[in-house]
């Protein structure tokens, strides 16, 4: 059994009948859509033509959103079908961010992620997905494919079909004949209309007046070469030409635009960034402490220990808050250790969580409490390595996984990036420096304090040389993670990373550092740290807004 | 697992942690913020599914033994169909439901449809195809199973309405069927008593076929309205002059060229069956051509697309027959044995406006004086035919129509390849948006007679090859009364009623109404010129009562004395049968919960019991009211409604279709008896019936030699319903009320007043072309479907790009657009979609409200002010959609806000001189950039302009005072949905305004 889709664009008229039958079929609230038929338009006047693609859940063979799903509420059957369960999903959304063709939304009813789920209520009793059944056309054709005798095995083996994103990996079964490009290519459309032919196009940032990212400027003006021949400047790599082709002025001689498409919200917000700060501070502080006082690099100061401890340990509580407010169903969030499904990074990265706090918040305890006298503190300092050496690997592992969970995310390339492990552990190094910099403002470091100002100074450079240098330095390899980066170093983002994240978190610290004194270490890293917020955020929201379908 | 799950809800009741919708933060907070009752009093409560989680379950899993996946519970299964509940997956949970089969009511192609209804609340829990329907096949499109929405609309009117307060303040009160029916029955027994055209039933898209009509006659009052003219007249004129059938059946499936003058893919007048069979005739190879000046979404699908101007339609399509005509690809046989070529010589001098013309037609009269058997020779036809036709040349159409003449020439050259296989259709569009539009039709019809595809495989065949209406119990007696607000003189070959003129003809004077219905029909709204429309409806002295049956609020049932709340698609009885194919079946709509209730052995005696609130049906409506209009018999109407076997008692349902079922429709009561059901039974059960597929060129059929036939080659045969029972293509019945001239007596083009030519291009005018309908809507009636209106809720402006720069606007910016009696303001989709110079809008979208909380559902209509002054309008549009709380969810889930602009307000009339046809197509004197003042919605309209234009357009008629041959109103021969007796066709002596 291996169940699929093929849809016959050459039968497709756009009635949008399969789009209601699934609402009636699946209940479906207002406000999302399980599958839509998108419209592109192309082509000049009266040459121009109009596209139609009945768009919806690949049914991936290799499905990411299920590889990324935490508690396996997103999983595969045997037969093929990507099936979800609500019941067991804690709306963490990582799977949206999986899902590389926006496929999957969040019900408004339930809270929980939703999609195209092939009818599997009707497979088992042997009936059709109720979009083939309306169709007029009999553009949608579903079966299985494993049998040679079914029509889309059939179809399968005569036409010539395409599929969206194949280079995502993922093996889509969703089939089209006489696929368009421009509309299997998301980003092949440049611009989303201010207004889609009959229906309203939403902000995706609410109080903005345009749509879907796309912020282009003019093209920039023609040069001369030695040869006085004016030049058209190349543009960054990767990214298309900004703008619909324009003639004389206006858009025109060749129209590519959307007609009408599903709308789609950007899943994650502020607590996501906000997340990786907290996170950083939290492992950064503990790996600092456990480097210094475990390779002996400086005598034990109990002070410093124990408002250091102090300080990662409330940034865990804190970021354990912010994960769970950006679940969907915050009080399922326990629901990633009583159903793991463990290739997911989540699940990981809550073991990796939970592991440091318990470690952290432990030696913490056990510090402070021979700092006040209610315990031994040569208990304590024998406790200590072991301790911190079994803190490290948690603390590494909590502040990288990250990392590794952003590469699961197939649908967002810039944040698939080989250096990201090695970023965020130098982000957790700048933060963790940067918050004892901060403490430095109220307590003596002592002498600690040249050794946390160095690894400080060091890991903003670092810092910067991995982010400009690394992360925008070299082209990306894909066109949307070229864009997502074009959003942040040049578009919607471009103040918050220059101003924010280079100048604030980077340039003025390594400034203040040079000066010294407490108090302008203490804002050295309290500008860091707001540095590093604002690059999170950019690099968070950026990829979210390029759109997958 | 479940304790833990347990343990964790508990949890999370402790935290209290709510979230927000993810969506909140994309709009500004409802305005509507609450559950307010509507002016119903009471809301749809939305539907409850039993659960039979502790009842032992048993599910049918449905195999086919190679494999297949099925589409449908088998009907064996009906009664009783178990399934997994989608909502609860990947739980399972069970659910028990009866099947009872209906068909959809929301465009006229009579869709089968399939209830789910649960077997222990009896709500419906969605509606599928009917795979036993022959029309639609088990497939459907949006609106199919969106008719949930629009049964459990939360703001539907459940109870009867009967104002208080003045006609228009929207102040109600909830009354009883009976105290309503009652008063009604009286008022219409007044009227009846002092006059025959006091009462009027104005219908929209009727939706069956012969029920309301016959009550209508049972009152003897010439009391049917319908909307024909704003919809079909001219195609129907055209068709009817051709072939005496008022409409086109063309056989898609097999055709190997396909015209259609139209957007057949998304809006014919049979959308689902026909696009079914286009796509299926297309991908056996055949060519669709396609005439719209806007990239449809047909147009889209197309082999050739013509994007014709406006008004060179006719020529277009002339240019094609003049290739067929000039190489000799004609069927020459075809013509020869069926066209009225004869009668055509005979007249040809006379109409004839070219010398060699006349020349051919002499020299052909002179040739049958010297014929030894005194008759005409084709081959003279065949000259004459070379010798008219030769001016409309591919060049002459490609300057007329602005399409590249490669594109005309591919088109004639696949018509002419596809032999006996060429269907066409047009229907609205051309034909309705242009003065002599109904030459379109003519034109178009000319191309399969040409090609003899007149009722052929794969050709145009005749809505009477197709349709089947069977025949009641009893049939009243045709009127004898003539309603001159109807059919005045001015308008012989109307088809039908001039209703759209119906405010313009009271303010003139020419009559009054004593009670007028308005059944799911919105006249203020879909017509042109509504201010005028409001006039009339608020005017008590004129019209004086006023009933609207409808199934949900629409702008002019606001100004009506009783709203009565009738059903949806599973809610009611009718009978319909379409030619949507080449074959006849019939389908039975049916109210599903009732028939769910009935199969359960519980006794529904009325089947507003059965429907949610009081919602009832027509079809026992009738009865009901009819009776008390007649409760002694004395005036004849109250037999009409008896049962025949129970005699001073009233016909059930059961009685009223088991008699047609039993005895007017063949081959049913075997095919029923084969499965040991009764006929009622059988289609209670299967809810539609295949009568034949054998269908082909019912005019061959042979008749014994003194048949009432015509002779072709010495064999007597059926023919046409024309007098001449050939296909005229020379039209005496035109030729003698007033048209003599070619351009009207023969295929021609008539100057459209919206032509190339009469649109000032270098004075900023601009062609409007405001009728274009969407896929996902139906006129009026599907504001009240969510789903529907979450894909399309607005209808901007298309406005093509070198427009868009010479007006310095882009996508979503405002304009203003001025017509010849005033001007709305809306945003623009600018798009290569549109021949330059033409602006279009759809049609359906700008739905309004009076009040907040009543009416038109918030988050389907604009909230509006009006005001009025001296004739000049204003509407303002005060908000537009907005999400609210109701029991249904989604309906604070509302997320659009544009629901689009009321544009036929500003319309003006455009009576066809013939037809009778509103021209739809305007001319928009201006089209500017919004003024700082204008808001978008805004509507403005000078009335005392409207009446303007209005005389203008009367000037152009040709009336049966001056012209009629015999001192009659109207061929007699020319169709009428209510024919009267010949008596009443007699001219009146004193004709309106004639004195």
């Amino acid at each position: 059994m291996n169940y699929g889709f093929v849809i016959d664009n050459r039968s497709c008229i756009g009635c949008h009948a399969c789009s209601t039958a699934c609402k009636s079929e699946n209940e479906v609230p207002l406000g999302v859509y399980r599958t839509w038929v998108k419209y592109t338009e192309t082509g000049t006047y009266p040459n121009s033509q109009r596209h139609f693609q009945v768009t919806r859940c690949n049914h991936c063979t290799n499905p990411p959103c299920a590889r990324i799903c935490p508690t396996g509420a997103m999983y595969q059957r045997d037969d093929g079908i990507v099936e979800f369960n609500k019941d067991a999903c804690i709306g963490c959304k990582a799977c949206m961010q999986a899902c590389p063709y926006d496929a999957i939304h969040i019900d408004p009813e339930t809270n929980t992620a939703s999609k195209c789920h092939f009818c599997a209520h009707r497979i088992e009793v042997g009936l059709e997905p109720s979009c083939a059944v309306v169709c007029p056309t009999h553009a949608i054709i579903a079966g299985d494919m494993d049998d040679p005798d079914s029509e889309i095995a059939q179809v399968l083996s005569r036409e010539k079909v395409s599929v969206r994103k194949p280079e995502q990996g993922t093996s889509p079964k969703v089939f089209y004949i006489d696929g368009a490009a421009v509309s299997l290519v998301p980003t092949a459309t440049e611009r989303t209309p201010e207004s889609y032919q009959w229906a309203d196009v939403l902000p995706l940032h609410p109080g903005d007046h345009s749509s879907h990212g796309a912020s282009h400027g003019a093209p920039p003006a023609p040069r001369k070469n030695r040869e006085g021949v004016a030049l058209r400047a190349p543009q960054p790599q990767g990214l298309p030409t900004a703008g619909p082709i324009m003639l004389g002025g206006s858009q025109a001689s060749h129209m590519v635009q959307v007609g009408y498409n599903a709308q789609h919200k950007i899943p994650w917000h502020w607590p996501v960034p906000a997340y990786l700060v907290t996170k950083g501070i939290g492992t950064g502080i503990f790996l600092l402490l456990a480097m210094i006082f475990g390779l002996g690099l400086a005598p034990f100061d109990p002070l410093t220990a124990v408002v250091g401890g102090m300080i990662s340990t409330v940034f865990m509580l804190a970021t354990t808050a912010l994960l769970v407010i950006d679940l969907e169903r915050p009080e399922r969030f326990l629901y990633i250790l009583l159903r793991p499904q463990w290739r997911s990074w989540l699940t990981r990265g809550a073991i990796f969580l939970m592991g440091f706090s318990t470690i952290g918040g432990l030696w913490t305890t056990v510090e402070l409490a021979a700092f006040a006298g209610f315990l031994d503190p040569a208990l304590a300092e024998s406790a200590r390595p072991y301790l911190l050496w079994s803190g490290v690997p948690f603390a590494v592992g909590g502040a990288i996984y990250t990392a590794f969970l952003f590469g699961q995310a197939e649908g967002r390339d810039l944040w698939q990036s080989p250096l990201l492990p090695l970023h965020l552990l130098i982000q957790a190094t700048m933060a963790g420096a940067g918050a004892l910099l901060v403490a430095g403002f109220f307590i003596d470091l002592g002498v600690m304090e040249s050794m946390v100002v160095w690894t400080f100074a060091i890991a903003v450079g670092l810092d910067l040389f991995v982010t400009l240098v690394g992360e925008f330095g070299m082209p990306h390899a894909s066109e949307v993670a070229a864009r997502a980066a074009h959003e942040i170093s040049h578009g919607r983002y471009k103040n918050q990373f220059w101003y924010g994240a280079i100048v604030v978190g980077h340039l003025v610290p390594l400034a203040l550092v040079i000066g010294g004194g407490s108090l302008l270490l203490a804002v050295a890293g309290a500008a860091a740290l707001a540095g590093l917020w604002f690059f999170e955020h950019a690099f968070v929201m950026a990829p979210q807004e390029i759109p997958n379908s | 697992m479940s304790t833990t799950t347990g343990t964790l809800d508990f949890f999370a009741r402790l935290l209290a942690f709510k979230r927000s919708a993810p969506d909140a933060a994309s709009r500004p907070a409802p305005a509507v913020p609450s559950a307010v009752p509507t002016t119903a009093g009471e809301m749809m409560q939305q539907p409850e599914y039993s659960d039979t989680k502790k009842k032992p379950v048993r599910l049918t899993t449905v195999e086919q033994t190679d494999g297949r996946i099925n589409q449908y519970p088998p009907p064996s299964s009906w009664d009783e169909w178990i399934e997994w509940d989608s909502k609860s997956w990947p739980k399972r949970v069970a659910r028990r439901y009866t099947l009872v089969p209906t068909i959809c009511f929301n465009c006229e192609s009579a869709c089968g449809l399939l209830a789910y209804v649960d077997k222990d609340t009896y709500d419906i829990r969605k509606f599928e195809g009917n795979p036993t329907h022959p029309g639609s096949r088990g497939r459907n499109c949006a609106k199919g199973p969106a008719t949930h929405n629009q049964v459990y609309d939360p703001e539907r009117i459940l109870y009867p309405l009967k104002r208080v307060g003045a006609r228009g303040e929207g102040k109600w009160k909830r009354v009883g069927w009976d105290e309503a029916l009652t008063d009604i029955a009286e008022k219409m027994r007044a009227s009846r008593a002092k006059r025959r055209d006091g009462i009027m039933y104005h219908v929209g898209r009727p939706g069956e076929d012969h029920y309301a009509n016959r009550a209508i006659q049972s009152w003897g009052v010439d009391g049917h309205n319908s909307h024909t003219n704003i919809c079909s007249a001219a195609a129907r004129v055209g068709y009817y002059m051709w072939a005496g059938a008022d409409r086109p059946s063309p056989d898609y499936a097999h055709a190997r060229a396909t015209v259609l003058v139209s957007a057949h893919l998304e809006s014919g007048h049979y959308f689902n069956p026909h696009a079914q069979r286009i796509m299926e005739g297309k991908h056996k190879g055949g060519k669709l051509i396609v005439l719209d000046p806007r990239l449809s979404n047909t147009a889209a699908r197309s082999d050739v697309w013509l994007p014709t101007w406006p008004g060179s339609e006719a020529s277009v399509l002339l240019s094609i027959a003049n290739y067929l005509i000039q190489n000799g690809l004609y069927n020459r046989d075809f013509v020869r044995q069926w066209v009225n070529w004869e009668e055509t010589l005979e007249a040809a001098e006379k109409f004839a406006v070219d010398d060699d013309v006349k020349a051919i037609a002499r020299e052909a009269q002179e040739a049958k004086a010297s014929a030894a058997d005194g008759s005409y020779r084709f081959e003279d036809f065949e000259r004459l035919l070379e010798a008219l036709y030769d001016e409309f040349t591919f060049e002459r159409a490609a300057k007329e129509s602005q399409v590249p003449i490669e594109r005309l020439v591919e088109a004639a050259e696949a018509i002419a390849a596809a032999g006996t296989h060429v269907s066409g259709h047009t229907w609205r569009s051309a034909t309705m948006g242009n003065r002599g539009g109904w030459q379109v039709a003519r034109a178009l019809f000319f191309l399969s007679v040409l090609t003899g595809s007149v009722s052929t495989k794969g050709g145009t065949g005749l809505n009477s090859n197709n349709k089947f209406v069977p025949k009641p119990h009893s049939t009243p007696k045709p009127l004898e009364t003539w309603n001159e607000l109807h059919l005045p003189h001015e308008w012989p070959f109307a088809m039908y009623e001039m209703s759209f003129l119906l405010p313009h003809f009271i303010e003139e004077g020419r009559g009054d109404i004593d009670v007028y219905f308005t059944r799911v029909y919105n006249p203020m709204w879909i017509n042109p010129d509504g201010f005028m429309w409001m006039k009339t409806l608020q005017d008590e002295e004129k019209m004086k009562f006023h009933v609207a049956l409808t199934p949900t609020w629409n702008e002019s049932a606001w100004f009506a004395d009783y709203v009565l709340p009738m059903g949806h698609s599973g809610e009611r009885h009718d009978l319909m049968s379409q030619e949507t194919h080449a074959g006849q079946w019939i389908g039975f709509r049916q109210p599903v919960r009732r028939v769910a209730m009935e199969r359960a052995g519980l006794e529904v005696k009325r089947t507003y019991e059965a429907n949610p609130g009081e919602v009832w049906e027509e079809a026992e409506l009738w009865i009901d009211l009819s009776w008390k209009m007649d409760p002694d018999g004395s005036l004849g109407i109250r037999e009409h409604f008896e049962s025949p076997t129970k005699p001073g008692e009233p016909i059930t349902m059961d009685e009223y279709w088991g008699y047609i079922f039993d005895n007017s429709v063949p081959g049913l009561p075997e095919k029923a008896e084969s499965e040991g059901l009764t006929p009622l039974a059988y289609m209670r059960k299967y809810g539609a019936f295949e009568i034949t597929t054998d269908c082909y060129v019912p005019h061959e059929k042979e008749l014994a030699a003194d048949a009432d036939g015509v002779d072709v080659d010495g064999v007597r045969r059926t023919g046409f319903k024309t007098p001449s029972k050939k296909l005229e293509f020379f039209s005496p019945t035109l030729s003698d009320w007033g048209w003599k001239e070619q351009d009207y007596c023969i295929p021609w083009t008539l100057e459209s007043h919206v032509s190339l030519g009469n649109i000032d291009h270098t004075g900023g005018e601009m062609l409007l072309l405001p009728t274009f309908r969407l896929p996902t809507l139906i006129h009026t009636r599907s504001a009240n479907a969510k789903w529907l209106y979450e894909i399309s809720h607005k209808n901007p402006v298309w406005m093509h790009p070198r427009d868009g720069e010479r007006l310095g606007v882009r996508t979503g910016d405002l304009i203003r657009v001025t017509t010849e009696i005033g001007y709305f303001v809306d945003r623009v989709w600018v798009t290569e979609g549109i021949k330059p110079g033409i602006i279009a809008m759809s049609h359906h979208l700008g739905r309004w409200r009076l009040k907040e909380a009543e009416g038109i559902g918030a988050g389907m209509s604009n909230l509006v002010t009006l005001d009025e002054s001296d004739g000049e309008h204003q509407l303002h549009v005060v908000h537009g959609a907005r999400a609210w709380k109701s029991p249904d969810p989604d309906t604070s889930r509302v997320w659009w806000e544009d629901v689009g602009v009321h544009q036929n307000l500003t319309h003006a009339v455009h009576p066809d001189p013939v037809s009778g046809a509103h021209c739809w197509h305007q001319k928009a004197l201006r089209v500017e950039k919004a003024k700082p003042t204008d808001q978008h919605g805004d509507v403005s309209v000078d009335t005392k302009r409207s009446m303007e234009v209005y005389r203008e357009w009367i000037a152009l008629s040709r009336s049966a005072v001056d012209y009629s041959p015999d001192g009659t109103r109207r061929p007699y021969w020319l169709k009428r949905p209510l024919k009267p007796a010949p008596s009443a066709y007699k001219l009146p002596e004193r004709p309106w305004g004639r004195d």
